[in-house]
């Protein structure tokens, strides 16, 4: 019954069903007059019924066109935009490499990140086969896997979303999602400085001729830029995200959105497992509209947790299977000898790969240029 | 805000009666559901239900803040822009100034290595007046395992900061200003804290310590999830505390002996993709945190203590600001004190690492030099 | 189902006397009819004063049904079909195409499950890369996973080296035949499959390059938000599993009924979802399973980058059949 498939109030399907109305073309030719009337509804009703019905219908005159289906989009087509898509770079040319950036321009390099990115921190998969009393479970994991630097990239791209364009950048503004409360102003200052100095050297090294091209850009300028959440509670965060469509269409300029860290509420006071499903499921839709609708990137970043499985406990991204469907591209980081590693573990259009990338005073860089650590103060 | 009542939203009045007939009062209720489920429950169609949502988020969602405002706001509201000095000069450069407001900094490892003697000398320090450094305030100290020695207290005071202290009526005052609980179960620890949020919300008290949350939770014997979930719930509570009454919150936390299994099998490194096993570090300790990862995520800031060869070093494993940076440090009758301001850089997950070699002997010679 | 009211204009001899009588008896609509006993229903119309007309007009709603339902197919001429129009469409994945015969089947839903990361999207990435050379495809996305630029790469491996212009024009040509949409619920995909309904239905008259290949990806992030579980919302609850289950249903069996009538062969994929026991288990249960023709199963093995393959469920071949295949 194809009345089952209209967006509409379970009483308003029951009675257009139990009048007969069963098929999308039994609504086509009739008046929402005669409709109220059958039905027994007010007028206004049976007119909101057959608007959702035509909308469902869709318009059969445009159909005659090329175009498959209405709002699609040719891969062609898509292949350009993607092309001519502007990308953030994460401030480490190894790791916008692994990420499809191409363009290297010193540090400026660029990757693109249209889609969910899921950042996560570390250890994934790593499996246990024995037998482990649950005491253990939280010996194993010390050892640097919180504090890789998720929070640090997370304030990175905010910051790097924000380098104009006459410097391969986007110019535009960051939205940071703090659940946890662990965003530090005062680092996303250094980061800012150090991303302006950098592009102010840039400049030198673009025009060698005398002329001294100052950057007007202040670190408090980039600050002001980046607008930040603060989020207590899961029912917060679920409305934020619904509020964001709204947020997004009044500041259209905004290029990024990173969640810090996307599941920590959910992983307290909920009971209902289903339900905390579907939740979040839903939210990950929303997240994903967002995406593609604004054309922005929305960086994720999650926690490592322990997983209880039957005989072994393996670590694992917090909230487990159905959420991890949900990203489209995930980057795992991990410790790799003295190193810190990024890792390409799910993506539809990159390659799985590894780099190698390190945390300075200055903020992500490369691994091997970055030896030389400038210390503070 | 997410108890906020639907009632109290200005949403069409047919919705907002739907909502109430159907038991859902508060806007946790109406989020929590999926709009399918909303559309069901409540017999109205998918487009009601969206701008019903909507209007319920755009009230329930926080405002932002830009991050400069938030900078701002920091930097005239804070004393000291938001960092606490422990005195320690090197630990505070590298730190931005020293142990950050508004999160938790925990110091880990193992028994009798300091962990105390530095949190009584930053209970101390905070109690002091602003122009000697302090944030004159009370100080709260959760003092789990009945470590807290007012006479050493003093002794550090008398040591560290003469001309307040030699002068009696100061020197209590200064003293009584730190307030000790001892709880002796989780439950009680709860309760506590409830208590503390409301002096906290009286803004007296500049800040938090507690020593130690790994004796707190190990005392229970809970085990595996049950564990973790009590954990999760504190872990949340205290850095919201932390964060609205913005003050600095410093906890410590134990270390325990690692299997030797644990060990060879777990090197904190991923597996590589083609199978093999990187050689993994082979750390000559065999000492971990005694509370497990949930809860290194949760602190923002992460002070390693420990001895190696002979030496004691503080490290600092885990921040946002700074780098890699282990500094030698001894125990005094004024209290810890940094051998050397300058920090060796640690490369690596060596930073976690927690060493307990030759420890022995310089406790005996901290003991000595205590009495 | 047409209403009775609405077949007046032609059928005349449906008139208000008629349609008086079939409403006294709780008929509105020609469904309604077929659900009645028809020699009540008569034996109502004996007594009825104007019993001719009556009859005429139960004869003449008969006759609508009977125009109405598809033609009887014998063996012979199911086979004529299966030959002319159900081909099968190589995947352009050797190891998957070895497995199924030659690939998929038109007129089928084939569906993909795997946990995240198995491989489920460059399968269909690479198959409608494949498909479109010479047909259209319609790529249906529910995450943001389409990557034109990964199908850019499965096709040029797949031409020889020749002039770049050349390529360009191949590529333009293959990928103006791939048409993507997002959807972000399902009343958002069913709104897009009755579009493609109404356009399959004016292709079928026309020549040139036809669509014959959807794609869900993937069906489950749609279908899982609409079924409800057992325990949140209590009594009202039953209901609301039903009007989740009816929906699941109505769009299995909407996609099928593209499948058959406008010969396409459909591609969807399903997610996994932990199980009792650590194990994973896909993530539309039991009453979806017998929906799709044909379920693989897709792993991935970590090491050495291959991805094994598995039948679960095939019309025509034994489940429990594996193989592996690179990306």
């Amino acid at each position: 019954m194809e009345i089952w498939r209209l967006p509409i109030s379970a009483s308003q399907r029951g009675k257009l069903i139990s009048s007969g109305y069963t098929s999308l073309s039994s609504l086509s030719s009739i008046s929402s007059s005669d409709l109220a009337r059958e039905l027994k509804v007010s007028e206004s009703e049976a007119m909101n019924i057959l608007k959702v019905a035509s909308h469902s219908r869709g318009s059969e005159t445009s159909n005659a066109s090329c175009s498959i289906v209405e709002g699609a989009q040719s891969a062609w087509d898509m292949l350009h935009d993607e092309e001519s898509l502007m990308h953030i770079t994460t401030s480490s040319a190894d790791l916008d490499n692994i990420l499809g950036g191409g363009i290297h321009c010193k540090e400026v390099t660029e990757i693109g990140w249209s889609s969910l990115s899921l950042i996560v921190n570390s250890v994934l998969k790593y499996k246990l086969t024995t037998a482990f009393s649950s005491e253990s479970i939280i010996f194993m994991l010390i050892g640097g896997v919180p504090g890789i630097g998720k929070t640090q990239l997370g304030i990175q791209i905010a910051v790097n979303v924000q380098i104009p364009n006459d410097f391969g950048g986007l110019g535009g503004k960051a939205i940071y999602i703090d659940t946890e409360g662990s965003f530090m102003v005062e680092r996303a200052f250094q980061i800012a400085e150090a991303c302006i100095e950098d592009m102010s050297e840039y400049n030198r090294f673009l025009r060698k001729d005398f002329q001294e091209c100052k950057i007007k850009m202040l670190p408090q300028d980039i600050l002001e830029n980046i607008f930040y959440f603060r989020i207590c509670s899961y029912t917060e965060q679920i409305a934020l995200i619904n509020y964001l469509d709204k947020f997004l269409s009044e500041h259209k300029d905004v290029k990024v959105i990173v969640v810090d860290s996307v599941t920590f509420h959910f992983r307290q006071d909920f009971d209902d497992m289903a339900l905390r499903t579907r939740v979040l499921s839903g939210m990950a839709l929303k997240l994903m509209n967002l995406a593609k609708r604004f054309s922005l990137a929305v960086v994720l970043l999650n926690q490592v947790t322990t997983k209880h499985t039957e005989a072994s406990f393996q670590l694992a991204l917090a909230l487990g299977d159905s959420w991890s469907h949900t990203c489209t591209n995930r980057i795992v980081l991990y410790w790799n000898g003295n190193e810190r590693y990024a890792y390409i573990d799910k993506s539809p259009s990159l390659r799985s790969a590894s780099a190698a990338y390190s945390v300075t005073a200055r903020g992500i860089r490369n691994s091997s240029s970055s030896c030389k650590r400038i210390k503070m103060m | 805000m997410a108890n906020k009542l639907i009632s109290e939203i200005p949403l069409p009045k047919s919705i907002a009666n739907v909502f109430s007939a159907r038991n859902i009062s508060t806007a946790k209720d109406a989020l929590s559901l999926t709009e399918f489920e909303l559309m069901e429950l409540l017999d109205v169609g998918l487009t009601e239900v969206r701008s019903a949502l909507s209007q319920i988020s755009e009230i329930v969602a926080p405002p932002y803040q830009t991050a400069l405002s938030l900078m701002e706001q920091r930097f005239q509201n804070e004393h000291l822009g938001g960092h606490f000095p422990t005195g320690l000069k090197g630990l505070d450069a590298a730190l931005c100034g020293g142990i950050p407001f508004g999160v938790l900094t925990e110091l880990v490892g193992p028994a009798g290595i300091g962990k105390t003697q530095f949190c009584l000398k930053l209970s101390l320090l905070a109690s002091l007046p602003t122009n000697y450094g302090g944030l004159d305030g009370r100080v709260i100290y959760i003092d789990v395992e009945s470590k807290f020695s007012s006479r050493r207290l003093l002794e550090i005071g008398l040591r560290s900061f003469p001309e307040i202290f030699q002068m009696k009526e100061m020197a209590q005052e200064m003293a009584g200003r730190i307030l000790v609980l001892r709880p002796t179960s989780l439950a009680e620890f709860t309760q506590s804290l409830e208590q503390i949020k409301v002096l906290l919300l009286q803004n007296q008290v500049k800040m938090l310590v507690i020593d130690s949350m790994a004796a707190l939770v190990s005392g229970e014997h809970e085990q595996g999830a049950r564990r973790q979930q009590t954990l999760s719930w504190h872990i949340s509570f205290i850095k919201s505390l932390a964060e609205f009454s913005r003050i600095p919150v410093v906890v410590t936390n134990q270390v325990r002996s690692r299997n030797h299994d644990d060990a060879s099998r777990y090197s904190f490194q991923v597996q590589s993709r083609d199978g093999a096993i990187e050689t993994p570090m082979q750390y000559d300790s065999h000492l971990v945190a005694a509370l497990g990862i949930q809860w290194a995520h949760a602190v923002t800031t992460r002070l390693v203590l420990e001895a190696k060869s002979g030496e004691r070093f503080i490290k600092v494993a885990k921040s946002p600001i700074s780098p890699p940076l282990a500094f030698p440090f001894h125990i005094t009758s004024s209290g810890i004190s940094l051998l050397s301001d300058d920090g060796k850089e640690v490369m690596g997950p060596e930073i976690n690492a927690i060493h307990c070699q030759g420890h022995n002997e310089i406790i005996n010679f901290g003991m000595e030099g205590l009495h | 189902m047409a209403r009775l009211a609405n077949l007046e204009t032609e059928y005349p001899v449906l008139d208000s006397t008629v349609r008086n009588f079939c409403a006294s008896h709780g008929i509105f609509s020609v469904e309604d009819f077929l659900i009645h006993d028809l020699y009540m229903l008569a034996a109502f119309a004996e007594q009825n004063d104007s019993s001719e007309r009556l009859k005429e007009g139960i004869a003449q709603v008969l006759s609508i049904i009977d125009d109405m339902h598809q033609p009887w197919l014998n063996g012979m001429e199911l086979l004529e079909d299966a030959k002319r129009n159900k081909h099968v469409f190589p995947t352009g994945i050797q190891g998957i195409d070895l497995l199924l015969g030659d690939g998929i089947h038109v007129g089928q839903l084939t569906e993909l499950v795997g946990p995240s990361s198995s491989g489920k999207t460059q399968v269909c990435l690479r198959t409608a890369s494949n498909v479109a050379r010479n047909h259209m495809v319609l790529y249906l996305d529910t995450g943001n996973s389409f990557s034109p630029q990964r199908i850019a790469y499965f096709l040029g491996k797949t031409i020889s080296p020749s002039s770049a212009q050349a390529k360009n024009q191949f590529l333009q040509k293959v990928m103006s035949n791939i048409s993507c949409h997002s959807v972000f619920d399902i009343f958002a995909m069913f709104d897009v499959l009755h579009q493609l309904e109404s356009y399959l239905r004016c292709q079928d008259g026309r020549g040139g390059c036809q669509m014959r290949l959807l794609i869900v990806d993937s069906i489950s992030s749609l279908i899982s938000p609409v079924l409800g579980s057992s325990s949140t919302l209590g009594v009202i609850n039953s209901k609301l599993m039903d009007t989740g289950r009816a929906l699941m249903t109505s769009a299995g069996y909407l996609l099928k009924k593209l499948a058959h009538q406008h010969n396409l062969a459909v591609l969807i994929i399903n997610h996994t979802v932990g199980g009792e026991g650590g194990s994973s288990k896909p993530a539309l249960g039991d009453s979806w399973k017998c929906i799709p023709h044909s379920r693989l199963f897709l792993s991935c093995d970590r090491g050495s980058n291959t991805y094994n393959v598995s039948i679960l469920r095939h019309p025509s071949m034994a489940s429990g059949k594996a193989a592996r295949f690179v990306i």
